[in-house]
């Protein structure tokens, strides 16, 4: 062997190092890039020859490049930005919701109801008066505003749903088309050679951004792919290099898109699936159960006033000695349709009295402020105003626990991240004292060289 | 645990974003004064404190209810007590003319202050409140009685208000239970105080009628009766205007619990709130200080 051999391992030192301090160069460049897995060099030593009768190394050689990851954490944490994305996109709307019901600070739909009777409560000490008469009808009219604009929030926070899926819909698309890819890359790119250490972080880092969005299962596979199933129903999403699609049925009904998918190798028509997890799935209950839900309850509201002034109104008589007619339009089916009667175009047409022939009867008009004190909603157990005083409650009830939900997971993933953090983070300072052992090592190598070329000199010197 | 750079600028990322919502918190209850300010900070509370919101509305009307009552009830005192004056000089007259008079301008200087007595009587009773005849009952668009003949024109349905919850009040006196002395539910007493009047104006006679001493005793007799008609009738109007105005203090006393509550539940302690602000204040200065300097510290300063 003789002195080749001593400069053969200092040439392999020199390499290798130089090679150690790239993968501190890439570490230390990558410190704030989101899922980055820090990455070391493993060395170990090369295979020994017994030339000098012995066995003896013949210096270090790297083992491979590996990267810090917990697959038990990403699976946590998958399921966590799960939850995160239901949570967040449930609060984030519901809290866009709850100004329009803020009766505490505001005057909204309750105030207008007590102002209403309260109308008729003048009515009742000046039956024929022309100013109260009119109060009625204005206050009718402002009771018509709060419901239309109660409801049109409502009903905007839905059409915004519904146009939100769209968006969503092909930014999941893209992700999984994203993940299907990298997939491929990193199984061509490890037959080669090594650990695809970065296309594994892009991909795993895609698969948490995904699990925000839609409730997902996966399982690693032993040639480096992801495969991705659907929680929902354990359709396939992502099987090695092919990915399946999400898409929107916008015909059916076209204010309410019905979400459809294409599992892995399935050939279209695509199937309905009803995602009940993640951001999407948020979505879909926002639109079809949580805000409709609201809508209901303000859409009961409405008919009962229709129905119940329209009964007692009808059962008086006007200035004229007319019966009286529908106060309300009684063709209202809910808040958004709810409006005075477009044949009330005078304000003697309002019915105080109970006799065709007494003008100055105020008995209708009381009979009709007595609605207001009865219990006409929820089977008899509540009045007007308490079942919206109950709705208020329940919204800030649903906004509150949403709130607190958030809050907590938010604090769990915090928890999750740090600890991916601490084991897979870059930290400055461990790569700044690696570099320094690195360049240590690569001038000890070169001294390794310069020696034996000093050595080797003296064998030459002594020829000559 | 292995502790990176990167985690603990996270860590003081998220608390200082805590320590903000806290801060940001602790300075909504301060300027507002309010414990709640949306129906999510407090549901339970917020229920309550809508329930009493639309109790205090109602209170409210009921006690503007109250005091347009009192004044229609005011203007039929002052009617009512015209009707007795009236009633009064009708007596002192006839106190001159117990037998009559032989005199013939006597007698119709006697007759015309009757007939005069019972046009301002009808005036009395034909007193408005606005556009609306007080003791025209529901039917109180046309004046309730004429001077050619004694029939009423309005109706003896009485006008109900309500003062409380589920708790009304008769506001008004008709005039056929006021002059002519019919209806019941309540009855003042049951004299034709109008018919009474034609009586006496037909007894003492006038310049070419003799009086007529039998007719003017029994007339004069219903006078007494008729005086204590109206008295009734002031008394009952006096005893629900003492009503009403109990009941709107009932209401303003029970309005003012209501707010005491309000004020329990949504009054900010200023104290409590400032001394949870200087805490608050300290650890998110020092939280601030301690992010500062700890990120500041790297190796690469001292190689």
């Amino acid at each position: 062997m003789g002195l080749s051999a001593a400069m053969e391992i200092g040439k392999n030192g020199l390499n290798i190092y130089r090679v150690a301090t790239e993968v501190t160069g890439e570490n230390i460049a990558n410190v704030n890039t989101p899922g980055y897995s820090r990455q070391r060099v493993l060395l170990e030593t090369a295979p020994p020859t017994t030339a000098n009768g012995f066995p003896m190394g013949t210096g270090v050689r790297i083992a491979t490049v590996e990267r810090y990851y917990d697959a038990l954490l990403q699976q946590q944490l998958v399921n966590a930005a799960t939850t995160l994305g239901y949570d967040t996109a449930k609060s984030n709307t519901l809290q866009q919701i709850e100004p329009a019901f803020n009766e505490i600070v505001n005057d909204g739909i309750g105030a207008a109801i007590s102002k209403f009777f309260g109308s008729w409560q003048d009515l009742t000490v000046n039956p024929s008066g022309t100013a109260e008469r009119q109060s009625v009808i204005t206050n009718a009219q402002i009771l018509t505003d709060n419901f239309q604009m109660i409801s049109r929030t409502l009903d905007d926070s839905i059409t915004m749903q519904n146009d939100s899926l769209v968006p969503l819909v092909d930014s999941i698309n893209a992700t999984l088309k994203d993940i299907a890819q990298l997939n491929g890359q990193i199984k061509t790119t490890e037959l080669v050679a090594g650990n695809a250490n970065e296309t594994r972080d892009r991909r795993d880092q895609l698969i948490r951004d995904l699990s925000q969005k839609i409730g997902i299962t996966f399982t690693e596979n032993t040639d480096g792919t992801t495969d991705i199933k659907f929680a929902d129903g354990g359709a396939a999403l992502v099987t090695g290099e092919t990915a399946g699609a999400f898409s929107l049925d916008k015909i059916t009904d076209p204010n309410s898109f019905a979400v459809q998918l294409t599992p892995v190798g399935a050939v279209p028509p695509a199937v309905g699936v009803n995602p009940t997890t993640g951001q999407l799935g948020a979505t879909l209950a926002l639109r079809d159960t949580i805000i409709p839900a609201y809508q209901a309850q303000v859409d009961t509201l409405a008919t009962t006033i229709t129905t119940q002034v329209n009964t007692q109104h009808t059962a008086g008589f006007d200035l004229n000695g007319d019966p009286g007619i529908a106060l309300f339009d009684p063709a209202a089916t809910n808040a958004a349709t709810f409006g005075l009667n477009p044949a009330i175009v005078n304000t003697t047409q309002i019915a105080a009295s109970s006799s065709a022939l007494l003008t100055g009867d105020n008995v209708n008009a009381q009979l009709i402020t007595k609605l207001q004190s009865q219990k006409l909603m929820a089977g008899g157990t509540l009045t007007l105003n308490s079942y919206f005083d109950g709705l208020v409650s329940k919204i800030g009830l649903d906004v509150a626990s949403s709130k607190n939900t958030v809050s907590q997971d938010e604090a769990f993933s915090k928890q999750l991240t740090s600890l991916r953090e601490s084991n897979s983070g870059v930290s400055l300072d461990e790569e700044l004292s690696n570099l320094i052992m690195y360049q240590r090592s690569y001038q000890a190598s070169a001294k390794l060289i310069t020696t034996a070329t000093e050595m080797m000199d003296t064998v030459i010197g002594m020829i000559r | 645990m292995r502790v990176t750079a990167n985690m603990s600028a996270d860590t003081s990322v998220y608390n200082i974003m805590q320590g903000r919502r806290r801060l940001d918190r602790l300075q909504e209850l301060i300027t507002s004064g309010q414990n709640v300010n949306r129906p999510s900070d407090d549901p339970i509370s917020s229920r309550l404190l809508l329930d009493i919101g639309d109790k205090m509305k109602a209170f409210d009307q009921y006690n503007a209810n109250i005091i347009k009552a009192k004044s229609w009830m005011q203007f039929s005192d002052t009617a009512l007590s015209g009707m007795n004056d009236v009633l009064q000089q009708a007596r002192s007259l006839m106190n001159t003319m117990t037998s009559g008079s032989s005199d013939p301008n006597e007698r119709q200087n006697a007759h015309n202050q009757l007939v005069e007595l019972k046009k301002q009587m009808i005036d009395m009773v034909n007193t408005q409140y606005g556009d609306q005849y007080i003791f025209g009952g529901a039917d109180n668009l046309v004046p309730p009685f004429n001077t050619t003949d004694n029939t009423f024109a309005g109706d003896g349905t009485e006008r109900q208000i309500e003062i409380a919850s589920n708790t009304t009040q008769t506001i008004s006196i008709t005039g056929d239970r006021l002059l002519l002395g019919i209806g019941a539910n309540p009855s003042y007493g049951t004299t034709n105080i109008l018919q009474t009047f034609d009586d006496l104006i037909a007894a003492v006679g006038d310049a070419t009628t003799p009086s007529d001493p039998a007719a003017i005793t029994t007339a004069v007799q219903s006078l007494d009766p008729a005086s204590r008609q109206i008295f009734n009738a002031i008394n009952t109007n006096l005893s629900r205007m003492t009503r009403v105005d109990n009941m709107s203090k009932l209401n303003d006393i029970n309005k003012n619990t209501l707010t005491d509550i309000v004020g329990n539940i949504q009054n900010v302690d200023m104290v409590k709130l400032g001394v949870q602000l200087n805490t608050e204040m300290n650890a998110f200065e020092a939280s601030l200080s301690a992010t500062a300097k700890l990120s500041r510290m790297s190796l690469l300063d001292f190689l």
